[in-house]
Parts: structure tokens; sequence; C-alpha cells
């Protein structure tokens, strides 16, 4: 069988960002997560609307006022992120890695305050099942993101090394994307844990 | 047999591209041997740790997978003959228990999950054109993972600690009051570690399908079984994730004694119920689509002629997908829920029978008045319409509630299920087999044998289960070790022992032909059956590479466009000495950029290790949940630290 040249990709780009396979492969993470989250949230709704009381009698719903500091410092977090992926864009590499520091510590400082403020639940998570919903869905958005810190610190670590330029960013960008997931995770569960009792 | 494809003639191709006439291209061998060493995957020992050919894998996660279901084929056996008379004490009721729970698990997540999905990795690259998986260490990573969950899951059996819950796994029994030991908690761990490997396949599957596809594979150009795949994998995608926070919560509640299915601390048991469920259903059909668009390409192949009504067809598959996550109420119909919610999912659930039957109307039309050529896979494939439509029936039945009341947990519910999986999934998964060995060995698989196996296949399974809906009318419950003779259930029983050891002879009978013929099966030529798809456009079996030159597509029926024609467009520009492939868009398939992919490497097998590591440790003491988290963290930075030098282009 004769074969002709149908279309010719030499001169693709090999560093692809949003069009990179990478790019919809962590989109793909995320709608998974997102289901993880979504499953935890009703699981929670659920029992929260069956129970005769929620919190259980004598507990009052859980403080406003850290959870919402947090929920200022990751949405911030989203925003330096983002300047860190315009630096790299612009070329400058100093930039880069000073947006991806700031990003981590906002991160950091979150992590500080959720475990005083977990050390502070007047509950543990084998007292009633509210008690297990507010630790086992605090475990699992402390998890999270602790491993967005690690995962950028590398991304860090790279950027002094001085692997990325304005060409070869997909790293930096597939990162940012699933930090902004970990950060805008926070917004469900808490609406749910902390504004879910008052309402109701 | 061209009355129904718009393939362009010969005139018509010559008119589009008289000018400037195109080169023709001549394969360069020094090329195809750098082509080759690129491509290949290492050897020997630490060799099999590190491939992650898209190939390699696939076979990789069918063959295990059929090793699961002749293990789990011969409890199944094993707990037919304790049935076979009123009164019989071959199984112990506790091992009873333990072999329904452990057959109905590993049929459903060792075996027909990975089979599929086996055989969408080994296919679906190749049918698309492509040269691996998007990513092809994740996929090594699943197959490791699913490898070690599945073989901890199975050794419980043989050290006599395997859970005894059923499939489903129900609190409370299975709650730590009733079910003390590791059983119940090997069963959760080790389910989140194959739902994990469901889900990496599932994303790969996604976005190789929507980005790596040749170029001009439109989306209304690409095969019905690639859209099958896609579907289950976002099926995947929705629905694992329930298990795996339902499995999670339930063993924080056996370890730490948290309160979330503990109704004296406000939990609910039926919410295990609710999350296993909005798994459990879609789950069924995650079996079920790729399965159908198995029999869509057999029938094509077998039928010579393009599928009649490809878009409705298309649009069943998708339909499918969607209703079937409103299903889920179904199988609690007998716990009480409110009564409108009740008639919604009664609803719901009359209402799947609508694009099956559409699809099963398509396929009669194209099977009308066509010569068809009744190899074994299209012969399983007509095995496959009988069962399925009566397993069709009987669903249509159950959904019903009065009716779902009266047969709930009797016999009638395991005839029905086993006449949907067994008709529904693993009849097209054989025939799949027999279909695509040549592109797996080289080999074609003996067809006399073929023929008996599935004339053994199809009396056996029907002599088996077809009883069953009898004894379930007449009030035989299900998971009981055995019966009274005076309930007069003891011929009907005696015929499905019976019927199944034929049915398992059947089986077994592929088996051993497919081992057999790796050895002495006929040499396959170049695309044996005739078909139309790009799997085929290559030798049987496929070089390293899958394909010399990744192919243009200008219809449906590529391969049999070139036949025609006598000559194809292929794109070049694609580098040998690195693993290269196209990526296209998502709608139209334009080129858009090149992938570099990694190549043969061990982390995948480390990072898997360490996620075994965390999974069992955690049942014996907390401090693993943070030791796995940081060996997690090493191997994934060994799996993505870009190697020196660093791609420059
Ligand atoms: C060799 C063929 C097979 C035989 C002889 C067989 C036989 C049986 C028997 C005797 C039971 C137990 C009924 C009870 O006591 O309640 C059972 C349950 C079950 N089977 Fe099969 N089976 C076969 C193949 C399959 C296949 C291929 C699948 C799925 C793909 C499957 C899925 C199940 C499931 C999900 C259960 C329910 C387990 C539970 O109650 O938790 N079986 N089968």
């Amino acid at each position: 069988m004769r074969q002709f040249a149908g279309t010719d990709v030499s001169g693709l780009t090999r560093f692809a960002k949003q069009t990179h396979p990478l790019y919809a492969g962590i989109i793909g993470l995320i709608a998974i997560e997102l289901t993880v989250v979504a499953m935890l949230v009703v699981s929670y709704s659920y029992l929260m609307l069956t129970a005769p009381e929620w919190p259980p009698a004598g507990l009052a719903p859980a403080p406003l006022l850290w959870p919402s500091v947090n929920l200022g410092l990751l949405l911030t977090s989203m925003v330096t992120m983002r300047w860190a992926g315009n630096r790299i864009t612009a070329g400058d590499r100093r930039g880069l890695i000073l947006g991806l520091l700031a990003s981590v510590s906002l991160h950091a400082l979150v992590l500080v305050f959720r475990a005083l403020e977990m050390a502070a639940y007047e509950f543990r998570w084998d007292d009633h099942a509210y008690g297990s919903l507010m630790w086992t869905i605090s475990g699992f958005h402390f998890t999270h993101v602790a491993s967005a810190i690690v995962g950028t610190l590398v991304v860090a670590i790279l950027a002094v090394k001085g692997y990325f330029t304005p060409e070869r960013q997909l790293g930096v960008v597939v990162d940012t994307l699933y930090w902004n997931f970990v950060s805008a995770a926070w917004i469900p569960f808490y609406l749910a844990l902390y504004w879910g009792p008052r309402l109701i | 047999m061209e009355e129904r494809r718009e393939a362009p003639t010969r005139e018509r191709r010559s008119e589009e591209h008289q000018e400037p006439l195109h080169p023709a291209i001549e394969d360069d061998a020094e090329e195809t041997r750098r082509l080759t060493e690129t491509w290949a995957a290492p050897t020997g020992f630490v060799g099999w740790f590190m491939p992650v050919n898209q190939r390699i894998i696939g076979r990789r996660f069918i063959v295990t997978a059929f090793v699961y279901f002749v293990l789990a084929g011969l409890l199944g056996i094993a707990m037919r003959l304790q049935l076979a008379a009123p009164e019989n004490d071959l199984l112990a009721p506790e091992i009873y228990n333990q072999f329904f729970t452990v057959h109905g698990t590993a049929m459903m997540f060792l075996f027909a999950i990975p089979v599929l999905e086996g055989f969408a990795l080994f296919v679906v690259p190749m049918m698309i054109g492509t040269r691996d998986m998007a990513f092809p260490r994740l996929n090594a990573f699943g197959y490791y993972v699913y490898l070690i969950g599945s073989g901890v899951f199975f050794l419980m059996l043989l050290v006599g600690m395997a859970p005894k819950a059923g499939w489903f796994n129900y609190v409370p029994l299975s709650g730590k009051l009733y079910e003390p030991g590791l059983g119940v908690d090997i069963w959760t761990t080790m389910i989140t570690f194959i739902e994990v490997s469901a889900l990496t396949a599932a994303v790969e599957l996604i976005v190789t399908i929507l980005k790596l596809r040749a170029p001009g594979m439109t989306l209304n150009r690409m095969p019905v079984f690639v859209w099958a795949s896609l579907v289950m994998a976002f099926m995947i995608v929705f629905a694992m994730p329930a298990i795996i926070v339902a499995s999670s919560l339930l063993i924080l509640d056996r370890l730490v004694g948290t309160g979330f299915f503990v109704p004296e601390m406000g939990g609910d048991p039926l919410l295990w119920q609710h999350l296993f469920w909005f798994f459990g259903h879609p789950e069924v059909y995650i079996i079920l689509v790729p399965a159908l668009g198995m029999v869509s390409t057999i029938i094509t192949t077998f039928c010579q002629r393009a599928l009649f009504g490809y878009t409705a067809i298309v649009m069943s598959i998708v339909a499918t997908g969607f209703v079937s996550f409103g299903l889920w109420v179904h199988h609690m119909f007998a716990t009480g829920l409110p009564h409108l919610g009740m008639s919604f999912f009664m609803a719901a659930s009359a209402l799947i029978a609508i694009p099956n039957g559409i699809q099963v109307f398509c396929w009669i039309a194209t099977m009308w008045g066509s010569r068809m050529r009744l190899a074994t896979p299209m012969l399983y494939v007509l095995g496959f319409f009988w069962v399925f439509v009566m397993g069709g029936l009987t669903g249509v039945m159950v959904a019903s509630i009065p009716f779902d009341l009266q047969v709930h947990d009797t016999y009638f519910l395991v005839a029905h299920f086993h006449y949907v999986l067994i008709g529904g999934s693993v009849m097209p998964v054989i025939g799949a087999l027999y279909y695509w060995y040549p592109q797996m060995t080289g080999r074609m698989m003996s067809e006399t044998a073929g023929k008996i196996s599935f004339g053994l296949v199809f009396v056996g399974f029907n002599v088996t289960f077809f009883p069953m809906h009898q004894l379930g009318l007449e009030g035989m419950p299900r998971r009981v070790y055995t019966y009274l003779e005076e309930t007069g259930w003891g011929e009907l029983n005696l015929v499905a022992t019976i019927g199944s050891v034929v049915l398992a002879a059947g089986f077994a009978t592929t088996m051993v032909n497919a081992l057999a013929s790796l050895r002495w099966g006929e040499t396959a030529r170049r695309n044996p059956w005739g078909a139309e798809t790009l799997e085929w456009a290559t030798e049987s079996p496929p070089p390293p590479y899958n394909q010399r030159h990744i192919p243009v597509v200008k219809s449906r029926e590529p391969v049999w466009d070139w036949r025609e024609e006598d000559e194809r467009p292929v794109v070049v520009g694609l580098r040998s000495d690195r693993r290269e492939v196209v990526v296209t868009s998502m709608l139209d398939a334009e080129p858009q950029a090149v992938q570099v992919l990694p190549g043969p490497t061990i982390w995948p097998f480390l990072s898997a290790l360490a996620a075994t590591v965390g999974f069992i440790g955690i049942l014996f003491h907390p401090v693993f949940f943070v030791v796995s988290f940081f060996l997690a963290f090493f191997s994934f930075v060994g799996w993505f630290w870009p190697r020196r030098p660093w791609q420059e282009d």
C-alpha cells in the first residue's frame, strides 16, 4: 500500500501548556477529588439532617473566626500562585520563586491555625458521629494542604535550579491547577461544617 | 456491503488530492530500527517491574483478571456442589459465607472491572492510532496497585480469615461487633486499592481518548468501542469515589471507633447503603457498557458492513451512563424509604431498558441480510443476545417494587444478576479474547476448541441459572449454606449443579485454548478478521511502537478505505529517538502539539509498594499514615524528577 504525508508535525510545539495531556489529566484528578469532597459533604449533611440535634446536646456550633481567617488565607494564596505563574511567563525566575514561597507560607499558616483549632475541639472522634465527621473532614483537608505544600516546594526547588523557562513551565501550570483545587475545596467544607449547623 | 458507507471513492479522492501530487514515503530501515529501540520494553527480572508500554500493561491486566476469574469460578463450583443436595455437609457454614463473599467480591472487583479496563488499555490506544497511553507510568502504577491489592485480598482466604459479610459488606454485619478479625479490614483497604487502580486507568483512558486520537478522527468517527471505553471511564470517575469514601469511613469506624454507621452515636447504617449503591449500581454498567462496545465491534467485523445507527448507538451508550447514576436506590426498595422517592427510582429503573433496547435493534439491523461469518467471537455475541435479553427482562420485573419485595434476597435475584453479568459481560469478553488474541500474541486461537467451548458455556449456563428463577419464586433464600429436604428444592438444585460443571468445562476449554495457542496456534495473518479499525492496520503482534506511522483518518472505517484506495495518508515529523506522539484537539482531532512520553522506570512499582506499606500498616498502627505519606512523597518525586539533559528542543 502506498503511503504519503498527510500531516507534518515536526513544527508543532513540544512544550504545550493548556493543550498538554497532563493538564487534562490533572483536571481528571481534580474531578475525582471533587467527587470525594462531594461525598463527604453529602455524608455530613445526611447525618446532620437525620439527627434530632446537631451538634449533639451540650455543644455549640464550632466558632467561626479561625475557619474564616483560613478561608481568606487560602483564597489569597491562589492569587500569589497566579502571580508566580505570570512572573515565569515574563521570564522572571526570581519572581517565580518568590511567588511560590509566598503561597507556601500562606498554606503553612493555615496548617498552624487548623492544628490549633483542632487541638481546641471539645470532643473526640469517637464521642459521636458529629465528632467523627469534624475530625475526618478536617484531617482530609489538612492532608491535602500538606501535600500541596510539599509538592510546591519541589517545584520551587526546580525553579531555583533554573529548570523553568517561559517556554518550559508545564510543571508550574499543573501545580497551580492542583493548588487552586486544594485551596477552593475549603469553601464547601467551610459552609457545611461551620454554617450548616447554624442555618438548619 | 458498501451501501451504507460513505467511503470516498477512488475518483473523489484523487480529485481532492490532485495538486500537488503527494510523493510516496518509503520506510527507512535504519529509522525503523531506531523506533524499535526507543519503544522497546526492558527484559529480565528487574525489567519485569519497569515497562510502561500500553500493550504490555493491558495484557497483564487481562491475564491477571482471568486468573481471578478461574479462582472465583472454582469457589462458585464449590458452592454449587455444597447446594447439590439438601443438608449437604461439604462446606461448613463459616466457609460457605467466606466463599460467597470472596466469590462475589472477586468476580466484581478483581475480575470484571480489571478485565474490561485491561481490554480498553490494550485496544484503545491502537484503535485511535497512537503509540501509548497519555501517562504510561501511571498506567504501570495502576497495574501494580491492582496486583498487590487483589493478591493480598485473595490470600486472606487461604489463611481462613476472609470476610463473610457478602460482596456489599453491609453494616452493621460488617461492623467490629459481628465481624471481629482482619477479614473486613482487608476487604475495605484492598477494595480501596483496586478502586485507585481503576481510577488511574479511567483518567488515562479519558485523556488518551480525548487528546491522542490520530489526526482526522473526529468524535463522530471514533469507533464504538472507544466511545464505550470513554463512557466507562467517566462512570468510574464519578462512581468509584463513593465506595472509597464509604470504605474509608467504615475502616475508621472499625479501627479508631468513629461512629458514622453506629446509630447509638448518631450515625446511620443506611448511609453505607446509599454510598455503596451510588457506586454499586453504576458499577454494573461500568462492566456492561464496554462489553456492549465489544459486541458492536465484533458485529461490524463479522458482518463486514458498517454499523447501522452509529449515532443512535453512541447516544444510547452515553444515555446509559447518565441514567445508571439515578438507579442506586432500587437496591434499597426493601429498606422503607419515602414513597415519592421510591416511585421516581422505579421509573428510572424501567427507563434504562430503553437505550439498551435501541442498541439491540441497531445490531439486529446490522446483521439483517448480511453474510455473517460464524466464527467463535460472533458465536459468543449471539449467545450474549439471548442471555442478555433474558437478564434484561427479569431486570424490568425486579425494578417494580411490589415484585421486588417478593423476590428480594431469593435465588430469583441470583439468577437475574448472573444472567446480566455472565450474559452481558463475560460472554462478550470471551468473544473479545478470541477476537483480539492475534494482536496480543501473534497467533490465532483454535476455532474448533472455541466452538466447543461456546456450546458448553451456552448450555451449561442456562442449565445452571435458569432453574434458579423457579427456586427463587418458590422462596429459596440466597446466601444459605443448605436447605431442608422437605422444601422440595433438591431436584432443581441438583440440575443447577450439573449445569455449573458443564459451564465450568466450557470456560476451561477457552482457558486451555488460550494457553495452548500461545505455542501451537496458527500464526496470524495481517488483519486476520478483515476488520475496519486501526488496531489492525499493523502487524500481528504489533511492534513496540504499534504503528510504523501514525495514520491520518478520513472516515469511521479507515482500514476499509485503504483497502479500496490502496494508499493512505500518514503523519510525518515525529522523532524516532525518543517517545513522541501527536496531541490533537478534543472534538476535531486537529494536530495541536507533540507529547514526549517517558520511558521504562521502576518508580511506579516503588510507589505502589509505598502505598501498600501505608494501607496495610494502618491496620496495625495509625503512625503508618504519616510514614506512607512521606514514602509516597519520595517515590513521586523520584517518578517526576526531570532527567538531565532536560529535554531540549
Ligand atoms: C462459573 C460460574 C459461576 C458460578 C457457578 C456461580 C455461582 C454462584 C453461587 C452459587 C453464588 C452464591 C449464591 C448464594 O449463596 O447466595 C454466587 C453469588 C454471586 N456471584 Fe456467581 N457464579 C458464577 C459466575 C459469576 C460471575 C462471572 C460473576 C460476576 C461477574 C458472579 C457474581 C456473583 C455475585 C456478585 C454473587 C453474590 C455474592 C454475594 O451474595 O455477596 N458470579 N455465584
